[in-house]
């Protein structure tokens, strides 16, 4: 399992990446979708999560709908247009930073 | 899969509410969220109770309120993104406004004053206010956000305190002081002895210090030093001679009007006709004369002497102007009323007293001095328009001995 570090940089990233491929997603639902594309090598915790949701949330990126399930009320995060746009963002962003840290990392490894 | 009943899921649902948990929305979410988690992962052998006690660690560090506090801390951040892009574009209009106000002032165009009002506005009630929230966000010592509050509240006052000047608004001097009052003894000494103490920051202040010392204090010289006492003695001088001289020749006039009201020779009427057309054209003179001065002397508690008046505004022609041209730079009714007396009273010399000389009340209009392309101003432009205050009241001044001169003549 990865580092909370290394995870809290690209949270958002994969909540946008996860939802722009899904139609809808509640919270719980995330959590297990990450857990078993990368087999237990990331898991977002909930105290990361949520307040990451809301303010996703709040700057438009993504909207809710409230849904009865049984006896308590669950919230499906769907992502807007502009959200869709800002995944992307994240996502070629993120690519790149890779990339460059391969490079460097290669660079440092063969100073070294 | 374990299926909760409505009583348990009560019980989560207030426990995460007495763990700090205030916003509903986050409430829903954690509910659902240890709901499927006791749904899913507990064993049928294990109680309710335990497994809650044992998975509700997993959710936080130290205590589940940091999730509403990490909630609170992310929201505010949105409200940052959106502050940050109102005071740049606040920022961008304000410095738009004071180029183009500026700009417009000093090529005497139209729309000036509302271009500079609003852009001083802008800079001090929603530019400097919300760089102040934004950046005391960013500050942990609360000396820092004290200084940076003093000098947001210095800048908001400096700001306001020039539009007042502009505008000619009573109180522009009392707040240029305060304004300056807070930024040498209370902006200046904290923000000083607050920066020395500290070794990294000790050159910085003092060279800062330096700076601001001689920035506010060019303002201030700039702004109120006056001109040598010696011109304003000279000016008020010259106004009291032509005063002097005016009083004079009203005076002999009431005294010849007496002399000639036995005299069958006269034409009482005419001497009517006369007298009414000189006293009533001196009461607009006086009028807009006053005008002028209780403008010039708005803000003082007492009404200043003629030294004392000529020393506030000694070459300050923006203020006579203001009071006797409209935003068009067209005359204003005073003006244009004093100037129609101004020709009936020639006519009337012309006509009923055969006064051939009347040279000294002429009002056409005079070369433009500034333009020798043949271009001609109007008399009152020449006399009155972005003339100094001092000049402006000579002008009137001799306007009004002139009246009684050629009064004098006809008696």
């Amino acid at each position: 399992m990865y580092s909370s570090e290394l995870i809290k940089g690209t949270l958002k990233t994969i909540i946008l990446k996860l939802l722009s491929e899904n139609d809808k997603m509640y919270g719980y639902e995330i959590t297990q979708k990450v857990k078993e594309l990368t087999g237990g090598k990331i898991q977002l915790t909930e105290g990361a999560l949520y307040p990451t949701l809301h303010a996703l949330e709040a700057q438009g990126i993504l909207t809710t709908k409230a849904v009865n399930v049984g006896n308590r009320i669950r919230k499906y995060y769907s992502i807007t247009k502009t959200g869709k746009k800002v995944a992307a963002e994240k996502v070629s962003e993120f690519t790149e930073f890779m990339n460059t840290m391969v490079y460097l990392l290669d660079l440092k490894l063969n100073i070294g | 899969m374990f299926i909760l009943s409505e009583q348990q899921v009560s019980f989560i649902l207030d426990d995460i509410r007495r763990n700090g948990i205030g916003l509903e929305e986050l409430q829903l979410d954690l509910l659902d969220h240890i709901c499927c988690v006791i749904e899913n992962e507990m064993k049928p052998d294990q109680n309710f109770e335990d497994f809650y006690l044992e998975i509700i660690p997993r959710f936080f560090k130290r205590k589940l309120g940091e999730i509403q506090e990490e909630t609170d801390l992310l929201l505010t951040f949105k409200h940052y993104y959106a502050m940050k892009k109102i005071m740049l574009i606040s920022g961008a209009l304000a410095a738009i406004g004071i180029v183009v106000g500026s700009l417009f002032k000093a090529m005497h165009w139209p729309g000036a004053t509302p271009a500079f009002s609003l852009s001083v506005f802008i800079l001090s009630f929603i530019f400097l206010p919300v760089l102040f929230l934004l950046k005391s966000k960013e500050m942990k010592v609360k000396r820092e956000k004290i200084t940076l509050g003093i000098a947001t509240l210095f800048g908001i006052l400096v700001s306001v305190a020039t539009l007042f000047e502009v505008m000619y608004w009573p109180g522009a001097n009392v707040m240029g002081i305060i304004s300056l009052g807070i930024l040498f003894f209370l902006f200046l000494p904290i923000y000083f002895f607050g920066g020395i103490r500290n070794p990294e920051t000790k050159t910085n202040t003092i060279v800062s210090s330096v700076l601001i010392l001689f920035a506010a204090g060019f303002i201030f010289l700039l702004t109120n030093l006056r001109p040598s006492r010696q011109s304003h003695y000279v000016f008020a001088a010259a106004i009291q001679q032509i005063d002097k001289s005016y009083e004079f020749a009203t005076k002999q006039n009431t005294l010849k009007y007496s002399s000639a009201a036995n005299d069958s020779t006269k034409s009482q009427t005419d001497l009517t006709q006369l007298k009414y057309a000189c006293d009533s054209l001196c009461i607009k003179i006086e009028a807009a004369k006053n005008q002028i001065v209780d403008f010039a002397s708005s803000g003082r508690e007492q009404k200043p002497d003629l030294e004392m008046l000529l020393s506030d505004n000694a070459g300050k022609y923006d203020l006579p102007t203001h009071i006797l041209f409209d935003n068009k730079d067209e005359p204003k009714a005073k003006l244009t009323a004093i100037k129609a007396d101004i020709e009936k009273l020639k006519i009337l010399l012309k006509e009923e007293f055969h006064i051939a000389d009347i040279s000294i009340l002429n009002i056409d209009d005079v070369d433009n001095p500034g333009n020798a392309g043949g271009e001609k101003i109007s008399w009152e432009k020449s006399k009155f328009f972005h003339v100094p205050f001092e000049l402006v009241m000579i002008n009137f001044n001799q306007l009004e001995l002139d009246v009684r001169m050629l009064e004098s003549g006809c008696l």
